[in-house]
């Protein structure tokens, strides 16, 4: 038996040194010369940034204290137990939406003279946001996952849609879905209600609710993922065990779910973390955090100082990443990838329709419904109205700067076109990388941790961080030795930066799938004559493509919804793409950016479904 | 090879190749560097700022070509070039304001614009008196003005007249503000806050502003597309020539309010790269852009006011029926912010945030 | 037609070289077309050495090799074994015929339109003719352990190794599969390596037996040889049911030993060097091995040839095989406390204890609480020595 040729022999080493190559020159280079300005001044090593930081109350709050004097460890000590002792918890009632006389509970916690700085209340907001998204989700997963009903592929398939939509369209869309002459106030006042100033409630819930649209759809799809996973005949055991339903269900399908779960609650919580242009659009300079700060202390070319924050803010998601992977990797593989999940009709008569059961999906569905669609809704249908009604003038003025626009204006199709061949582009480059780094971790152990943790840099870095990396240190070439010089720009490059900000996604929705499959299936392949790459393509991949299939989606996303690295890439070249486009559109009328954003998500919309439907034919 | 390296991830290039710059010197392309809506318009229905004047200048001067760019943050983008010593693209940079040259001039030591060949220029006496960056280099040449002024909807609040006024329980929740750190209008109204208040006392009058519940939103389009267009808000910081955007429609919420019946004047000006091998035709385009033909252009498609004075322009009198123009203006000039101007916004965006 | 080898071989785990060890300088060599199994308690390293053969593991130190020819750094797909597991691992996306067809394209002659005969015979050989179309999910367990028999057997390995395949099983299906197993070995004579904690199945199904224990081998031979003669207590204790007894050496003749064991004296059979060497079963290579070095610790190389008799008052351990135990026997008679009994159809085993010490009977009936039970001094076997 012959084991093939070199190539194939040492394909999977081959893609590993060209992953890392990738990664080495689009990320771990540019990051580090931004990073470095955090540590050196003027060359010289030094401290004094980070302590700047660390000891600023505006930025870290009480804790400044305890950095400017780190040893005075009983002083802290005694200034933390009169804090707990003065501080208090106490139930009350309160009534959140003016106008509406709905009285909740809600506790009520005193902290007096504690402040948390930026970074505590970045981290506050990303806690909130993250319980909420996860609250959103795991209904929206149960749903799609256990029941059948029409259009359930195509929902599955959309859910990531929020993903792709630049934050001022986001922040466009919840103005105009829930503001006071919005779309949830036009329904309501059919039925002789309203209007309700749900904006003015609380800029912070309304942050957190935008923060729940764009991941808790992201929570959904990796949940939905593991759910389809688990093998029913495990649920069926412990039933057959004597257990109820709702104790199979914590005994059986929680330990399976909440790695996923608890994945995509990490991810929320590192975006939310860097969160930035949304929180502004909505909650207003108030509730600025960190990322805000690194942007302007990048505007202001403080280098050192944004560097810094930039730094703190990755090691502290890389940190929380870390833990979350340790207790992953002690999760014992538990579901059957190959398992067939039977669904429930969802309506299948009107009595069943009525039970509480499906009584309560209903009133999930219509929270979805105003939470999810609302917004995307309202943005297409500001697409096709004016202050005098309906319009198509929107779309007409792309169409006219298509067919007449100048050679230096933007024009709409090269920005669909730029953006399906980057998707598609960065699609076919992140899920082998992707895939490479979860073979080379899972069951690696420690060290796989510390590799996997590495390779999630790409979402714990700010955005502008990279992007400024970019610009130092490629765009304009670095020098070489005999007058050499290496310079980085165009599509090809757009492509590799958007696959390395991608392939996290594909390697978190693999490597859980992976370390689930029986070792025993490979190795029967390999001593069958298949080389380790062959085992790979035709038994692993085939076994988890549902969770490939979702990790293409999310790196078509990633590809499609990129801006910063794609703009300065791009750099005078015509391989701007849809939300480059849909930025340069934003004139003193909101129409043409708005008919773009609709552009856009009909675009990603149908991609999806084309990326469920293509994929779905691997899937089982 | 500028085409194989835009198809390339990475490219290998040797100096000394020969002719290795591709953007060659003295030659009849003039790039010009500006902000989105100049080059990509602000009307569905007419050619875009940009697009005219590159019709316009291309027939006057035969065997030239104009060629457009909007980089990503703007003139930051120049200056990060121009500090670690990388070669500036474009010649001309279109769309500088006073606050910009303060901000360049305080974080990059060194010479980003050479000073204006005055002497190049015929129209330049055109230029109203009062437009003046009191730029101690004379580096830029104002192409037009403009007034920040607040917008509000007549049927929801009374017509706001002073700073204090918006303070009062009418204008709770009703007013939004951009921010000043980001967004040109935010911090024209963050300087005339400093105006009137002066250095001690503006972060006060900024506090009883979020007291009275008062949105400090991100950029323009954030707090004018979101917010106000949905009738969130009813007072934001806009321009004065709002109506120009909504004449011959409902303009219950276009209306301007004059503080004190001043505006925030915002002159836009433009400046010549000093790596610029292209300085001569830099300077016959800036010349072209003051003839009257070009300032009534940009005045209409860029929806602000003329630099020149009224004698040099002929806009016909129905401009002016919407674009409105306040009886005093405040601005803050070079030596005013030099110095200051990065503390005060600082100071302001640590009042706002905690 | 090939002849497996193990020389040395040793495996550890972890960083250095004192890591756990998971086998302990194995040898064993596996005759042409022969049934050979490994049979031990769960982390004994059967399944390591299974693993180590198919490459799936590198040894720490020692060689594989096949018909002489070493295998180190070759990988699986190139060492011409077919595998079968426990848990059958087959490819759930794909049905049946592409399961066992899969090897088929790795082989020289590959896109061969024989392949699909070749499929056809495997079913056939399995008793699934027909069935290539199923996805392996719609079959029974025992159908699919005999998908993935025939998968293994589709590229003709020239070894066929089998890691407890029939323990997800139930007991009846196990014997009607393993019986079809030997007589599908059988009818190949393909070289196949057996591993199994079942010692009842590794007696039943081998042409020869390695008992491992702890990484290392305790004896290889014939399953009568080991049966009879196990060479260590481990043995003695681990294949079939036995009675293992301490006992100090009062004497020792060219005809008997007499030993004592608790306040009672026993007649059993002599000490000889040359019949220990028979008992084990083996000899050469394996043999002395095996035995030297799992007791190197116990015992000295240097003492390791010296069998001779016994001084007065060395101890030993003897152990006596519960149907050699009897109420009629005439010798080496002593009192039984029964405890509790199983009736099994052809006799009833029987649990009870004498002295404190268990002791396990195969009778015909049901017992009464106390009897007597003796036995024939050559039933007895001596199986270790301690100084």
């Amino acid at each position: 038996m012959s084991g093939g040729n070199w190539l194939e022999r040492h394909a999977l080493g081959l893609a590993a040194a060209l992953t890392a190559g990738a990664l080495v020159v689009m990320l771990y280079f540019p990051i580090g010369v931004v990073f470095a300005n955090a540590a050196f001044v003027e060359g010289v090593p030094t401290l004094e940034p980070v302590r700047d930081v660390l000891t600023d109350p505006f930025y870290v709050g009480s804790l400044a204290a305890v950095f400017e004097n780190p040893l005075a460890i009983g002083s802290h000590i005694g200034a933390l137990a009169d804090w707990i002792g003065s501080s208090s918890i106490s139930p009350t009632v309160v009534t959140p939406l003016p106008g509406i006389d709905l009285p909740l509970p809600w506790l009520s916690i005193q902290t007096p003279g504690f402040r948390g700085g930026l970074f505590g209340f970045t981290a506050y907001q990303a806690t909130l946001s993250t319980v909420a998204s996860v609250a959103l989700a795991l209904p929206a997963a149960a749903i799609l996952a256990n029941y059948e009903f029409r259009g359930r592929r195509t929902i599955r398939s959309l859910t990531i849609l929020p993903f792709v939509l630049p934050g001022i369209m986001v922040a466009v869309g919840f103005y105009a879905m829930f503001g006071q002459a919005g779309t949830l106030n036009s329904l309501l006042g059919l039925v002789g209600l309203g209007p309700v100033p749900f904006m003015q409630f609380s800029p912070l819930v309304i942050v957190i609710l935008a923060h729940a649209f764009y991941n808790a759809p992201l929570i959904a799809r990796i949940t939905v993922a593991a759910w389809e996973s688990i093998d029913t005949r495990t649920v069926d055991t412990a039933r057959s065990l004597g257990a109820s339903r709702r104790r199979a269900f914590r005994d059986v399908v929680v330990p399976q779910l909440l790695p996923a779960v608890l994945t995509g609650a990490l991810l929320t919580f590192v975006f939310t973390f860097m969160t930035f242009p949304i929180v502004l659009a909505l909650g207003g300079l108030e509730l600025a955090t960190v990322e805000v700060w690194i942007y302007d202390r990048m505007r202001q070319l403080e280098y050192a100082e944004a560097a810094t924050l930039a730094l703190l803010e990755t090691v502290l998601s890389l940190a929380l990443t870390y833990v979350y992977l340790r207790y992953e990797s002690a999760q014992t593989g538990l579901a059957r990838v190959d398992a067939r999940t039977a669904r429930e009709p969802l309506f299948p008569d009107v009595r069943t329709a009525l039970s509480p059961r499906r009584l309560a999906i209903g009133c999930y569905g219509v929270i979805a419904l105003v939470v999810f669609v609302g917004p995307m809704a309202s943005l297409v249908v500001g697409s096709v109205t004016d202050a005098s009604g309906f319009t198509l003038g929107h779309f007409s003025f792309l169409l006219e700067r298509q067919l007449d626009g100048a050679a230096f204006q933007t024009r709409p199709f090269p920005a669909i076109r730029n953006s399906l061949l980057f998707g598609v582009g960065t699609l076919a480059l992140a899920v082998p990388m992707g895939v490479v780094v979860s073979v080379l971790t899972a069951r690696a152990g420690w060290s796989g941790t510390i590799v996997e943790t590495l390779a999630m840099v790409p979402l714990a870095v700010s955005g502008v961080v990279v992007g400024i990396g970019l610009l130092q240190g490629l765009v304009f070439g670095i020098e070489l030795p005999y007058g050499w010089q290496f310079e980085v720009t165009g599509p090809v490059a757009i492509v590799v930066a958007h696959a390395v900000a991608a392939y996290p996604f594909v390697t978190r929705n693999v490597s859980p799938l992976l370390s689930n499959l029986d070792p025993t299936v490979v190795e029967s392949a390999r001593a069958l004559g298949a080389s380790r790459i062959r085992a790979l393509l035709d038994i692993e991949l085939p076994l988890i493509a549902s969770g490939i299939v979702a990790g293409a989606a999310f790196a078509f996303a990633i590809s499609i919804g990129e801006f910063s690295s794609t703009v300065i890439l791009a750099g005078g070249t015509d391989a701007y793409t849809m939300p480059v486009a849909l930025e340069r559109y934003l004139g003193r009328r909101s129409g043409p950016a708005i008919a773009m954003g609709t552009i856009l998500l009909f675009v990603t919309a149908s991609s999806f479904v084309v990326i469920d439907r293509v994929g779905g034919r691997f899937e089982r | 090879m500028g085409a194989v390296t835009a198809g390339l991830a990475g490219c290998l290039t040797r100096e000394n190749g020969g002719n290795g710059d591709g953007d060659g010197d003295g030659d009849g392309q003039l790039e010009i560097a500006s902000y989105t809506s100049f080059v990509e318009g602000n009307f569905e229905d007419a050619p875009s700022p940009a697009e005219w004047l590159t019709e316009a200048f291309e027939d006057e001067y035969p065997d030239t070509e104009l060629k457009w760019t909007v980089p990503e943050n703007g003139i930051n983008r120049y200056v990060r070039d121009a500090k670690q010593g990388n070669e500036i693209g474009p010649d001309v940079y279109l769309g500088l304001n006073v606050d910009d040259l303060v901000r360049i001039d305080e974080t990059f030591g060194g010479q980003l614009f050479d000073p204006i060949d005055r002497d190049e220029l015929e129209n330049v006496d055109r230029v109203r008196d009062d437009i003046d960056f009191g730029d101690p280099d004379d580096r830029v040449i104002p192409y037009d003005t403009g007034y920040i002024s607040l917008v509000y909807d007549e049927s929801a609040v009374e017509t706001p007249k002073t700073l204090d006024q918006l303070l009062e329980s009418e204008y709770e929740s009703e007013f939004v503000v951009q921010n000043a750190q980001r967004s040109d209008p935010g911090r024209a109204f963050l300087l005339w806050t400093i105006d009137m208040y002066g250095e001690d006392g503006y972060l006060e009058y900024w506090e009883d502003l979020q007291a009275n519940d008062t949105l400090i939103g991100d950029s323009w389009t954030d707090t004018y597309y979101g917010p106000y267009d949905n009738e969130e808000r009813s007072v934001i910081v806009s321009y004065s020539t709002d109506q120009v955007f909504y004449a011959g429609g409902d303009l219950t919420r276009h209306q301007v309010a004059f503080l004190d019946g001043k505006g925030y004047e915002n002159h836009e000006g433009m400046a010549v790269f000093a790596d610029s091998g292209n300085a001569e035709l830099a300077h016959e385009f800036m010349d072209f852009a003051l003839t009257g033909e070009a300032q009534a252009a940009i005045a209409e498609k860029n929806v602000q006011f003329p630099a020149v004075a009224d004698e040099h322009v002929d806009l016909g009198e129905d401009f002016y029926d919407h674009a409105l123009e306040p009886d005093e203006s405040i601005t803050f000039t070079y030596d005013e912010l030099e110095g200051n101007l990065s503390g005060w916004v600082d100071e302001w965006g640590r009042t706002i945030a905690q | 037609m090939t002849e497996l080898r193990l020389e040395s071989v040793s495996k550890r785990y972890g960083a250095n070289e004192d890591g756990t060890a998971a086998l302990e300088s194995v040898d064993l060599r596996v005759r042409d077309g022969e049934f050979f199994t490994l049979v031990g308690p769960s982390g004994c390293g059967k399944t390591t050495t299974l693993r180590t053969i198919a490459g799936f593991e590198e040894p720490t130190t020692g060689t594989v090799s096949f018909d002489g020819e070493p295998a180190s750094g070759t990988k699986p797909e190139n060492r011409d074994v077919g595998v079968v597991f426990q848990n059958y691992a087959l490819f759930s996306h794909m049905t049946v015929a592409e399961n066992i067809g899969y090897g088929l394209q790795f082989l020289e002659s590959e896109g061969d339109p024989s392949s699909d005969r070749r499929i056809a015979e495997l079913l056939e050989l399995v008793d699934l003719e027909g069935m290539g179309d199923r996805e392996p999910d719609q079959l029974s367990g025992g159908q699919q352990q005999r998908v993935a028999l025939a998968r293994a057997l589709a590229p003709e390995p020239s070894v066929l190794l089998l890691d407890e395949p029939m323990s997800a099983l139930d007991a009846r299906l196990r014997e009607s599969l393993r019986r079809q197993l030997k007589r599908i070995q059988e009818r190949l004579e393909i070289t196949t390596v057996y591993v199994t904690h079942d010692q009842e199945e590794a007696l039943a199904v081998s042409d020869r037996v390695a008992v491992m224990n702890d990484g290392a081998v305790e004896q290889v031979g014939p399953p009568e040889t080991v049966y009879r003669d196990p060479a260590s207590r481990f043995v003695a204790e681990f294949v079939g049911d036995n009675n293992v007894f301490e006992a100090r050496v009062l004497e020792s003749s060219a005809e008997e030993t007499r030993v004592e064991i608790g306040d009672r004296t026993f007649r059993v059979p002599a000490l000889e060097g040359e019949r220990n060497l028979e008992r084990s079963g083996e000899r050469g290579l394996e043999r002395s091995g095996e035995r030297g070095l799992k007791q190197s610790g116990k015992r000295g190389p240097e003492q390791s040839g010296d069998r001779g008799r016994p001084s007065v008052a060395d101890r030993m351990t003897i152990c006596i095989r519960p149907e050699h135990l009897s109420r009629t026997a005439s010798t080496n008679r002593f009192p039984v406390t029964v405890e509790t009994s199983e009736f099994l159809g052809p006799t009833v085993r029987v649990h009870g204890r004498w002295n404190g010490i268990p002791v396990v009977l195969a009778l015909e009936e049901v017992p009464t609480e106390e009897l007597t039970v003796g036995f024939a001094p050559e039933d007895a076997r001596l199986v270790e020595r301690s100084p």
